[in-house]
């Protein structure tokens, strides 16, 4: 009789939390952060199990899957043959962009891209491409086929299969591997026609300047830092911060990145430049 | 030497002139040397349902490039200015409503989100939207030789082993003389490239002591308009 009663009594207890969290979704998080814990146990400072997998894609040059936690995003990269610019004759071009369709989260509707999306998009084609003196990921040099009349233009498109926070991390990350995975078919031009061959068989990997490692940390309800936010977690977020560092060089900075007017002071960015490099360091051994 | 020999820490030539666009509740625009960048605030103004709260303004911000077709680089600006003021525009007073800026860069000689926000913070106060603090902003790069530099040039950005542009409110940097205080909260940070904690630190006092500049500047700009309002208003 009493096993009926508890067992009843979990059940009602369950069904109470689950409405609290979604009527006061605030509150909710809160009863968690003010115990220096998250509602899905992990620390302060803890990311999410990441999972990567290359070339997945088989009709993509280069490919990755990368799972953070429930955030699951994959990255194809497919390379075309174009002209190169006129200004820069001798340079391909690498295209980026992401997409966050409504499949992956409620949160996003049908139609145009999202403000979201569009930003994301222009983030990480900035910390790809590189400033002319600082070099991008990519040696835009080594995609030359025949200078003037051939490049090989690569378009990586990074779409959000499921969203649950964090979006810039898994996205930075898918297209790193995604990169490393991709083997650029040889390829020739025949003065004659004008037509460029590719071998598939001969497929090289490119050579990456950089080598990117990002680290996200949000601010929830304007007083804890946290790092790697999932979804429910960054409805309360009134600042982010990203972090990406460079493992090729020495663990240098390639981006730092704040947004919203959550207060984040100067001391706690250089604790996230610290976590981030722990992050770096964890995320290299298990790649 | 800079190639228009100003010192490492020197701000280009501050200009603006305040409401310009009559049809506005307030207008500025905002020049660093060739930067220039109008900003256009309408608010508060009925929202459309869908985007309507509850509690708060909906801060819209809408940007458009000096030239080419609409694209993501527009997001980009928007999203340095709308990160930058959504909460500083202090929403809660105006529920269901809508501040909406519009920001059109004029001529891009390099540090051109920096002029968007400067631009957008004299437009907010032109408008008389109320505002939790003052915000000024400062871009800066650094050289080859790993020297930073303030305000930079288009010229300058494309040489920069990195570049880096800051959002800082008045309460946080005006007269205060130590600028390396582990204290001060940024309120948007944007640095990108190849570049050591030092060199971000380094950035980080050079772009404060340049927004110190520039609100001195905006304080200077707002005092001339109300005092030539006053005495519109007192002679008439």
């Amino acid at each position: 009789m009493s096993d009926v009663t508890d067992e009843k009594q979990q059940q009602q207890v369950a069904f109470a939390m689950h409405t609290f969290e979604r009527i006061h979704h605030v509150e909710f998080q809160r009863r968690f952060l003010t115990q220096e814990t998250r509602h899905d146990g992990r620390e302060f400072t803890q990311f999410r199990p990441t999972h990567v997998v290359k070339g997945a894609i088989s009709t993509a040059q280069g490919s990755a899957t990368v799972r953070i936690g429930n955030t699951t995003v994959v990255c194809g990269i497919k390379a075309e043959v174009s002209e190169p610019d006129v200004n820069s004759p001798d340079q391909g071009y690498l295209v980026t962009n992401v997409e966050l369709p409504p499949m992956c989260s409620a949160r996003f509707r049908p139609g145009a891209p999202s403000e979201e999306a569009q930003v994301a998009s222009e983030h990480i084609h900035r910390l790809f491409n590189g400033t002319a003196g600082s070099k991008g990921v990519v040696d835009l040099r080594a995609l030359c086929i025949e200078e003037g009349l051939a490049v090989w233009s690569l378009s990586a498109d990074i779409v959000c299969l499921k969203y649950d926070g964090n979006i810039m991390d898994a996205a930075i990350v898918a297209l790193m591997a995604a990169l490393e995975d991709l083997g650029l078919p040889s390829a020739q031009l025949d003065p004659a026609t004008g037509v460029v061959s590719a071998d598939r068989t001969k497929a090289a990997p490119l050579v990456l300047n950089k080598r990117l490692f990002p680290a996200t940390f949000s601010l929830l309800d304007d007083a804890y830092l946290v790092a790697d936010a999932d979804d429910a977690e960054e409805q309360l977020a009134t600042a982010s911060l990203l972090v990406v560092l460079d493992a090729s060089n020495r663990g240098a900075l390639a981006n730092m990145w704040k947004r919203g007017a959550g207060r984040v002071s100067s001391q706690t960015i250089h604790k996230c430049i610290d976590c981030a490099a722990q992050r770096m360091e964890a995320l290299i051994k298990t790649l | 030497m800079r190639p228009d020999r100003r010192e490492d820490d020197e701000v280009r030539a501050l200009h603006s002139v305040l409401g310009l666009l009559n049809r506005a509740d307030g207008s500025a625009q905002f020049s660093s040397g060739r930067t220039s960048v109008y900003s256009g605030v309408y608010g508060p103004v009925g929202a459309r349902v869908y985007d309507e709260k509850l509690d708060r303004a909906y801060v819209e911000v809408r940007g458009r490039a000096d030239a080419g077709p609409a694209g993501t680089a527009d997001r980009w600006t928007e999203s340095a200015v709308r990160e930058t003021f959504e909460r500083v525009v202090a929403a809660q007073l105006y529920p269901r409503t809508m501040v909406q800026i519009s920001v059109q860069v004029r001529e891009d000689d390099g540090a051109v989100d920096a002029a968007a926000i400067n631009a957008t913070a004299l437009a907010l106060i032109d408008a008389a939207v109320p505002l939790r603090d003052t915000v000024a902003a400062a871009a800066c790069a650094v050289r080859e030789d790993g020297s930073a530099v303030a305000d930079p040039t288009l010229e300058e950005i494309r040489d920069a082993r990195s570049i880096h542009t800051f959002a800082f409110a008045a309460s946080d940097v005006s007269n205060i003389a130590d600028l390396t205080s582990a204290s001060i909260c940024p309120i948007y940070v944007d640095s990108r490239g190849e570049f050591s904690v030092a060199e971000y630190d380094r950035c980080f006092e050079l772009c404060a002591r340049a927004a110190q500049r520039v609100l001195a500047f905006i304080r200077t700009a707002i005092e001339d308009k109300v005092s030539k309002e006053s005495q519109i208003a007192g002679s008439s």
